[in-house]
């Protein structure tokens, strides 16, 4: 089961995503949010990035969502919309899980199936070490190499979560 | 608008284009696409009314869904060819979605739906920067992926963009709307000529930009938006009404102005690759286009539109919005086809 433990927080992942697109109420919207970001940064640790992964839990979840939380909490309505209380939601979410089964099946069964692209059964989802990985982590020459080779791409990353902020600011400033 | 978030805002927008024209990374492409759109939502709802912010809230959902397109594309061409430069699309399907999103961002048919609406919401400048300056950066990447884009969607995008440029603008008074569907219609040219001769597209390219600049410079003297308003330029400034005609006419595709020039080249480039029904169509339905341009230019300056005793009698002021560069820009909307020769230069 370790083996194909990829898969299995692929399908969580994609079912968390599900969960919010078929549109409750923020609240639950945030919960599915939290878990496929929790989920995501279970699937970073499983290649190896053990501090990118932590960092998701750290910064995303521990930053970014609280703040969506308690944005959410002041700004919510009387009487939110779960999963189960409008047809709507509940049919789209229904569908979604459909959907998903559907392709895992197809995943689980075939040996080559050719739809858009190739799925060639679980094969493609179990991560091979080769061993040659050398003495460094990977990540963590990532890491590095994005800080020294890649100062454009922090400035420009950098210039864009500023420019984010100010757009918002400037668009609910009213007048 | 406190000036410096302006400044700000305006120079990410610049910055936005110059990253998505110069990176040979598909992904510093994506974030400069998305530090564009981010930027120009602010300039679009600069009135702060509903109908400004019904505009900037469909811009952002076109240009959002449009990016996340892009990023699909991105990534399956990853999956397939193993790297992020920008040469050659490895993957058919990938050329498919990379070339749907950027015909959504520029606005061919059939993903034309926003054009109108959301330059009918926003003030003439802010139209003027949609129209203009947001085309860039799709027609670069574009012209990037040239060889590899599928040629029957394109060629079918671009031949229903002329038709519906042409057949949306007919019943339109007003003027930022006819821009909207001039735009459609000229972007269909542009991507029409695409594959076959990637730097025809330039060229129409610069000189759709050179008219469009003019007329919404024409417009901004008076700021007029509807063609009712417009018809009244003979009392207030004569000579846009003149300037006004000549222009319309070049932008109509009319010798000897110099919008003929892109239009004959393009013709001649598709001709030369063997293809004589597409052509003709096109330059079929750029009558349609011509026609609004002519109804604009007759009741503006060919005729004295119906109007009240009052407004034949205005009041002279003297012109206080200071348009340096108008001059140049009309000698370069309409006096440019003898140069045509000068082409040779491209290559």
């Amino acid at each position: 089961m370790m083996t194909y433990a990829v898969f299995i927080l692929s399908i969580v992942f994609v079912i968390g995503f599900v969960s919010f697109s078929s549109k409750p109420s923020p609240i639950y919207g945030g919960l599915g949010l939290i878990v496929s970001g929790g989920v995501g940064c279970m699937i970073v640790l499983n290649f190896g990035g053990s501090f990118l992964g932590l960092m998701v839990f750290l910064i995303y979840l521990g930053g970014m969502m609280v703040v969506f939380g308690y944005t959410t909490a002041m700004a919510t309505e009387q009487y939110p919309e779960v999963w189960v209380s409008n047809k709507t939601v509940l049919g789209a979410f229904i569908f979604g899980l459909v959907v998903e089964i559907a392709m895992v099946v197809c995943v689980l069964e075939g040996e080559e199936v050719d739809f858009i692209f190739k799925f060639n059964g679980l094969g493609d989802w179990v991560i091979y070490d080769t061993g040659d990985s050398g003495f460094f982590s990977e990540e963590a020459m990532g890491i590095a190499a994005l800080y020294s080779y890649g100062t454009w791409l922090v400035v420009v990353t950098g210039w864009s979560l500023f420019i984010g902020v100010v757009v918002i600011m400037e668009v609910t400033r009213g007048n | 608008m406190n000036p410096l978030i302006l400044g700000i805002i305006l120079l990410t927008i610049m910055a936005g284009t110059l990253i998505v024209m110069i990176s040979s990374h598909w992904l510093f492409i994506w974030i400069g696409f998305e530090m564009n759109m981010l930027a120009t939502i602010p300039i679009l709802m600069k009135n702060f009314s509903p109908r400004s912010i019904e505009a900037s809230t469909k811009y952002f959902l076109i240009q959002a869904t449009a990016s996340m397109l892009l990023m699909l594309g991105v990534i399956i061409n990853l999956l397939y060819s193993g790297q992020w430069t920008t040469t050659k699309m490895f993957n058919q399907t990938s050329s498919i979605i990379i070339t749907t999103a950027l015909t959504m961002k520029l606005g061919l048919a059939p993903f034309h739906f926003w054009v109108p609406e959301v330059t009918q919401g926003i003030p003439l400048m802010s139209g003027l920067i949609l129209l203009t300056w947001q085309k860039l950066a799709p027609l670069s990447v574009l012209y990037q992926i040239a060889p590899s884009i599928n040629l029957n969607m394109l060629l079918t995008m671009s031949l229903l963009s002329i038709m519906v440029g042409g057949w949306g603008g007919l019943n339109q008074t007003q003027l930022r709307k006819i821009m909207a569907y001039s735009s459609i219609g000229h972007m269909g040219w542009m991507t029409a000529i695409m594959v076959y001769n990637p730097t025809m597209a330039m060229l129409y390219l610069l000189m759709y930009l050179t008219m469009t600049l003019t007329m919404f410079m024409l417009f901004m003297i008076n700021s007029t938006t509807t063609l009712l308003s417009l018809s009244h330029t003979w009392n207030k400034t004569p000579i846009i009404t003149m300037l006004v005609l000549t222009v319309m006419m070049s932008m109509g595709g009319l010798p000897p102005l110099s919008g003929f020039m892109p239009k004959w080249m393009i013709i001649q480039e598709l001709t030369k690759n063997d293809n004589i029904i597409l052509p003709t169509l096109m330059a079929m339905m750029a009558l349609l286009n011509l026609y609004f341009y002519m109804r604009l230019a007759y009741s503006t300056a060919l005729t004295m539109f119906p109007s009240s005793n009052n407004m034949k009698m205005k009041w002279q002021f003297e012109d206080t919005k200071r348009m340096t560069s108008l001059p140049i820009m009309i000698v370069l909307s309409t006096m440019i086809l003898p140069l045509t020769p000068m082409l040779s230069v491209l290559y």
